[in-house]
């Protein structure tokens, strides 16, 4: 049941669900929930949702309205129930020390969750507006947007120049995939073989069964984004054969 | 108390009609471990092959306003790996399995089958003459009344257990492509695969999938199952096993009295993965409030 929702940016929701507490101990940061958006056969898949956080009872998700599924859940209202798959997918492996997250747009939706439970980090905020820049709180912050609305000008690689790469034991990269693979690619190698990303495929099932949702395999083939996903070793996947995916 | 509802294929009694589509349902395993096959009476794995396939280039599901568009193309480990991996942990699924077998040339269908033949996991076999998502085989033997014949022949010789042939709405005549099915040996027939579909990018004047076209299905297809169904059981003896655009118990009834032996659930297992259980009891229900 949706027991939460707010605009907290112009096209942007935040979403609070009640949830069983079985589901809290599974809801590692990373992992996802299968949304049935209406009640009606269509849209006929559910659409995937990274949690953002966990409080008691309680699971957020943040999206933005980008299509006819996310239009019909934003316009969904608090009190009416919607069928929930999950936690499904795998997370971050996390390990001691400072973590730095670099988040894109909407890819940093699941970095609250992170920041939970890891001991300290940094943040590199890139968006394209200060409209579309999420707030993550409890972490040291560097924000960056495309028009200078809001922090720097710019795009979110301006801001690798000065990371002390060496002073982080652990990394996680999600935004759109041209931000991920320009940020990976700018990156000295020991920083890249410690950076885990969060990929984002077209789902159908999000259990591991349909085969629907490829991303394309360092040295060949594929991996599942639901099940093998969908936080990935930034190195196993074949950036090149990621672009124009969507 | 147990309800009295049966229906039967294969020489074989289930409590309930209802097949998990191939492509949609895995091996079962998955579905099995979180409780989902309940409902189910048999599981229809997804195409299995020769060789590996690693399947189409991404993006590979496309939803469009009334359906989905798949280019999953087969995608598969082979059939070494099914036999050494998946069917030794398919052989504890509560219910049979039915493998769904691919082929890009006629003979690569009985080879598949001969070495399925060495496991004991197989209730049957679900011949995919109907795939749209490849290059070679597919959809183009399944238009081909000779061709279905051919394959279907190949395949009694080795097969020593049920097979269906699954047949395309596409192209060619889907009550001869039954009829040459049934004469060449097939034990079923599955109305049908997929409909060739396709998105177009307007602006851009591109395709959404890397191939063009895709397989679409959707709840909105149903009557297109029903009068696919209704034809091609009255032109065989054998059974027919429904399967297009059922998301409803009634549309399972349907589908029932316009000829089919059981209805298979593709699509909406994928949004739904107790969809058998439900749907079943759904079934089961709408009997039993019709009953005096
Ligand atoms: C594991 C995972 C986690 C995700 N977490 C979040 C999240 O926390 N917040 C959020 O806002 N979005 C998230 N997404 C993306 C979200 O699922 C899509 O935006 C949503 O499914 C779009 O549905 P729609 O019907 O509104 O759009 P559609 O009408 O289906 O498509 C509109 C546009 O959205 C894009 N799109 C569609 N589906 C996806 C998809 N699965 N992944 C990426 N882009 C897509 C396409 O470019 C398309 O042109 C996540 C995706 C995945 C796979
Ligand atoms: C994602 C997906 C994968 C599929 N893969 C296969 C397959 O491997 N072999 C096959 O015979 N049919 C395959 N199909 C077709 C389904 O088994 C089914 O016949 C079709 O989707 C129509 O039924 P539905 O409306 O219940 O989905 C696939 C369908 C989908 C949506
Ligand atoms: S979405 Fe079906 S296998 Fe990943």
């Amino acid at each position: 049941m949706i027991i939460g929702k707010e605009e907290i940016l112009p096209g942007i929701f935040k979403f609070e669900f009640k949830v069983s507490s079985s589901f809290i101990a599974e809801a590692e940061p990373g992992r996802f929930i299968q949304l049935e958006v209406s009640h009606g056969p269509f849209p006929v898949t559910r659409r995937p949702f990274t949690i953002s956080s966990t409080y008691g009872k309680s699971v957020e998700i943040i999206f933005e309205v980008v299509g006819r599924g996310t239009e019909v859940l934003a316009e969904t209202d608090v009190g009416r129930s919607l069928r929930l798959l999950g936690p499904l997918g795998r997370g971050y492996l996390l390990n001691p020390g400072k973590w730095l997250l670099i988040g894109g747009g909407l890819g940093a939706a699941g970095f609250p969750g992170l920041t939970a439970k890891i001991d300290s980090g940094l943040l590199l905020l890139g968006a394209a507006s200060r409209d579309k820049l999420l707030t993550i709180p409890g972490l040291e912050t560097v924000a960056i947007t495309e028009d200078g609305s809001s922090g720097r000008k710019g795009l979110i690689t301006d801001l690798l120049g000065s990371v002390r790469w060496d002073s982080f034991s652990g990394i996680a990269l999600c935004g759109p995939v041209p931000m991920m693979k320009a940020v990976f690619e700018m990156m000295p190698f020991p920083a890249q073989a410690i950076t885990q990303v969060s990929a984002e495929a077209r789902m159908g099932c999000g259990w591991g069964v349909c085969e629907g949702c490829s991303v394309p395999k360092a040295g060949g083939g594929f991996l599942k984004c639901c099940s093998d996903g969908p936080v990935f070793q930034a190195e196993s996947i074949d950036w090149e054969r990621c672009e124009g995916i969507h | 108390m147990a309800d009295p509802y049966r229906w039967s294929f294969w020489k074989r009694e289930f409590n309930s009609p209802i097949l998990l589509a191939s492509g949609t349902a895995g091996f079962g395993i998955e579905l099995m471990e979180q409780g989902f096959l309940e409902g189910a009476a048999a599981v229809i794995s997804k195409a299995t092959t020769l060789k590996p396939r690693e399947g189409n280039p991404p993006p590979r599901i496309i939803e469009t306003r009334f359906g989905l568009l798949n280019s999953i193309g087969l995608a598969n480990p082979g059939v070494d790996e099914v036999l050494k991996i998946l069917l030794p942990q398919a052989a504890d699924l509560p219910c049979p399995l039915i493998i769904n077998v691919a082929g890009e040339v006629v003979e690569e269908f009985p080879a598949v089958i001969e070495r399925l033949e060495e496991s004991t996991v197989p209730f049957g076999y679900e011949v995919n003459v109907s795939c749209p998502n490849v290059a070679a085989g597919g959809i183009a033997f399944g238009a081909s009344p000779e061709i279905v014949e051919r394959i279907s022949t190949l395949v009694k010789r080795v097969s020593s257990r049920p097979f269906s042939v699954k047949l395309t709405p596409n192209e060619g005549s889907i009550v001869e492509s039954a009829k040459a099915a049934e004469a060449g040996g097939a034990d079923a027939v599955t109305v049908c695969n997929t409909f060739l579909g396709m998105k177009v990018d307007w602006r851009t004047g591109k395709a959404l999938l890397k191939r063009s076209v895709g397989g679409y299905s959707s709840p909105a297809l149903l009557p297109l199952t029903v009068a696919r169904v209704f034809k091609t059981s009255e032109a065989v003896k054998i059974p027919v096993l429904a399967s297009g655009g059922v998301n409803r118990a009634e549309d399972i009834l349907e589908l029932l009295a316009a000829g089919a032996a059981m209805v298979q659930v593709g699509t909406w297992l994928m949004r739904r993965p107790d969809a058998a259980f439900e749907l079943r009891e759904g079934v089961i229900s709408l009997l039993e409030s019709d009953s005096p």
